[in-house]
């Protein structure tokens, strides 16, 4: 569980999760939206960097430049949001919202707003109403994760990390992750599985080592129950 | 050569501008031709009736300066054709009364004219400015890019123009021969002027950025209003207008440009000679003049029905027979190839290269001895292009015999273009490359403008399709070295962006912003103030 929560990092949320994914047209020199695009990116530097001054001056740029379009917003939000300035984030993220109702980056920076405020179930809806929309959402499935936990509840983001992994088959963590769920929801068969793959990728993920080695035990342990039920004498 | 004061000793050059109804803009496009590097200029304005705007060129107050203050509109290639009355230049430059040149454009271009006397044309590269008109007439630019980058290409040239006006500097006494502008024309006016330069000399092109043109982005409104009145009201005009320049032959003698004598066959002139007449006139792009042998009474007949042009009439005696028919029609014919072609010969409504499918393998220097079915023949339905030289001679040894046999019995070799030989490769791939892209097959696509490079040049457009393309396969490393080596030669606005979304990538982010920031300077006027003009615009 340890290596996904460190994942979750301010700085992953502004330079990963957050930056678009670098829309304009694919084809170099053609298309209006350059101007935006770029400001924007700069934007996205400079909130990586952490200086929201400067970002925040693109991103006001961005949304002069292209005032239908929610990237800015979504932006102005994450700037807010790393702030702990949850009003402001919100209201940003809302406005993203209503400029793009398909915009998975604004729900999930409202489901993260709610997460920040306690509000789990809120946020929970909202990280799965992101899924749904784009289930490659890193954050979103991050922020599931996380909620889960607290909330106890598994099913869905067992599900939603299941297809992550058909899509990306080599991340580690998120393997790791689903491995530790398996086991919390007892399929320990599977969660050993998952294991023996991470080992295989990256023999040194010390983790998945001790997470194998905590089933083994415990299976161990169970056969030992179930061998003293069977013969209570010993 | 430079003069003590540092400035390129050289010819005069005049920069000719049409203006109308735009007040706003020329008095900064004037500006940006008098703010040249290169001294040795004339500048001469039309304006061209519509608003006054004496005051924006009186502000400059300048010597150099022509100003023909006309109240009348009497459309751009008139008042280019005026201006042109006035220009002293050795070298003519054009510049739209919205459009911009960068300080160094003039330089830039006298000095590979001097380097490389041998071209009559020069060209740079230009930014197209994608802007927004706000309420009180501001330009916001939303994009600068390069649209057009490519090496000079004669035959491309013929059915398309990829030589943009505001780009190109030639030699004033071309126009002598090439003529001046058409005034007849509403439109295309700068392709008709290049493709008839292109008959008398070769363009040298400078893949340097040198200036921008502006653009306007309709709103949606204004989109769905333009697309519908061009629907209804112009397309006819835009048609022909096309087509005239399409079949413009200037006048001869054309050392760059072989010509095609078009021998049309029909048993009789009829609806089908009519048809056959006007899909050759709106198919055709290569230069060509038709050879009709008929009777006389079918000539006349032909005269007054038709307004296809270049057709020249080969009177023939009543019930003369196809071969000769063809042989008198041959003894005219004055172009460098030949084709003949029944009168049955349909073209189809969208085929973009009928005749020069055949022709292009014969201009590529393939083969003189062979010629080159046209696609599409059949044995009934048959049509051949070929070395006229090469006809005249099986004609003169073989009389007798129907064409196909006497081109066997002289030992021609007659084939069919294969799909390899037909004209607009480069399209091809380009076009392929990017359908690859679209389907998220990056690699392949960069493999195929990689091919594309090395077999028809044009080096930096192609450099920068591989960088983008290997950008989008997440290959970074190689992308990044490609786009490098594009920046070290010439930065554009989407050269520096693709780097820094590359650096970006490699989470380099102060690069990136370094690179971004370049950018933004382009995109916010810093080539305009390039060599120390730092005050802005008056």
């Amino acid at each position: 569980m340890e290596s996904f929560e460190r994942r979750k990092t301010d700085d992953h949320l502004a330079e990963d999760a957050w930056s678009d994914s670098l829309r304009g047209t694919i084809i170099p020199d053609k298309g209006w939206t350059q101007h935006y695009d770029l400001v924007k990116e700069m934007g996205d530097c400079h909130a990586s960097m952490g200086d929201y001054p400067r970002a925040r001056q693109c991103y006001d740029r961005a949304a002069e430049l292209a005032p239908d379009e929610a990237g800015p917003y979504v932006g102005l939000g994450v700037i807010h949001l790393q702030s702990g300035e949850l009003d402001e984030a919100e209201t940003a993220f809302r406005v993203a919202c209503r400029l793009d109702p398909k915009s998975s980056k604004a729900l999930c920076g409202l489901a993260m707003a709610a997460q920040r405020r306690g509000q789990d179930q809120r946020a929970f809806d909202g990280y799965l109403k992101t899924l749904e929309i784009d289930s490659d959402e890193m954050t979103a499935l991050l922020g599931l994760f996380q909620v889960s936990c607290r909330m106890g509840s598994f099913g869905q983001i067992i599900r939603y990390l299941e297809l992550y992994l058909e899509m990306h088959p080599g991340d580690l963590s998120v393997m790791f992750s689903l491995a530790a769920l398996y086991r919390r929801d007892g399929r320990l068969q599977r969660s050993r599985e998952l294991l023996e793959r991470i080992m295989l990728l990256d023999p040194g993920h010390a983790e998945a080592q001790n997470l194998l080695e905590e089933i083994d035990h415990s299976r161990v342990e169970s056969i030992d129950r179930r061998t003293t039920c069977l013969n209570p004498m010993g | 050569m430079r003069s003590k004061t540092g400035q390129l000793d050289g010819p005069l050059v005049t920069v000719l501008m049409s203006t109308y109804n735009r007040p706003a803009y020329v008095g900064q496009a004037l500006e940006s031709i008098l703010r040249q590097t290169y001294g040795n200029l004339q500048a001469v304005v039309v304006r061209d009736g519509g608003q006054s705007v004496r005051e924006e060129i009186h502000r400059y107050a300048d010597p150099r300066v022509v100003f023909i203050d006309r109240d009348q509109n009497r459309g751009l290639p008139y008042s280019f054709n005026e201006a042109l009355s006035h220009a002293r230049g050795e070298y003519i430059c054009y510049l739209g009364d919205d459009d911009l040149l960068y300080p160094y454009h003039v330089e830039t271009l006298v000095t590979a004219a001097q380097n490389h006397p041998e071209f009559g044309v020069i060209y740079s590269d230009l930014y197209k400015a994608h802007c927004r008109i706000e309420s009180d007439g501001r330009r916001t630019v939303l994009a600068k890019n390069v649209e057009i980058s490519r090496d000079f290409d004669r035959f491309a040239l013929l059915q398309f123009n990829h030589v943009l006006h505001v780009s190109l500097m030639h030699r004033r006494d071309l126009l002598d021969r090439a003529g001046p502008c058409n005034e007849n024309l509403i439109c295309l006016i700068d392709w008709d002027l290049t493709r008839r330069l292109s008959f008398y000399t070769d363009f040298l092109h400078v893949p340097r950025i040198t200036g921008e043109y502006y653009a306007a982005i309709p709103d949606f409104q204004q989109r769905c209003e333009r697309i519908s009145s061009r629907k209804q009201k112009s397309l006819n005009r835009y048609i022909l207008n096309h087509l005239t320049i399409q079949s413009t032959r200037p006048s001869k003698p054309w050392p760059k440009m072989k010509d095609l004598s078009l021998i049309l066959l029909a048993d009789r002139f009829s609806s089908q000679t009519e048809q056959a007449l006007r899909e050759i006139w709106s198919h055709t792009f290569y230069p060509y003049q038709i050879y009709l042998p008929l009777t006389r009474s079918e000539l006349d007949q032909l005269q007054r029905k038709t307004i296809v042009p270049n057709i020249l009439g080969v009177p023939v005696a009543e019930g003369c027979g196809k071969p000769e028919r063809m042989d008198a029609a041959l003894r005219q014919c004055q172009g460098e190839y030949v084709a003949v072609i029944p009168d049955t010969w349909r073209i189809g409504f969208d085929e973009v290269a009928w005749i020069e499918k055949s022709l292009y393998p014969l201009l590529q220097g393939d083969s003189v001895s062979t010629a080159y079915e046209l696609v599409g023949s059949k044995p009934e339905n048959w049509g051949i292009v070929l070395d006229s030289a090469v006809l005249r001679s099986a004609r003169r040894h073989y009389p007798n015999l129907p064409l196909r046999e006497s081109l066997i019995s002289a030992g021609v070799n007659i084939q069919l273009p294969q799909q390899s030989q037909w004209p607009f490769q480069l399209e091809n791939l380009i076009t392929n490359a990017e359908y690859l892209e679209r389907n998220g097959a990056w690699l392949d696509a960069e493999i195929l403008y990689k091919g594309a490079e090395q077999q028809f040049g044009n080096g930096l457009w192609m450099k920068i399709r591989r960088a983008n393309a290997l950008y989008h396969a997440g290959q970074y490393d190689a992308a990044g070295q490609w786009v490098a080596s594009i920046n070290d030669q010439r930065p554009s606005v989407s050269s520096l962006m693709l780097e820094a979304r590359i650096r970006r990538k490699q989470n380099r982010l102060s690069q990136a912003l370094e690179l971004f920031q370049k950018a933004r300077d382009i995109l916010e006027g810093s080539e305009f103030y390039h060599a120390g003009y730092a005050n802005g615009i008056v």
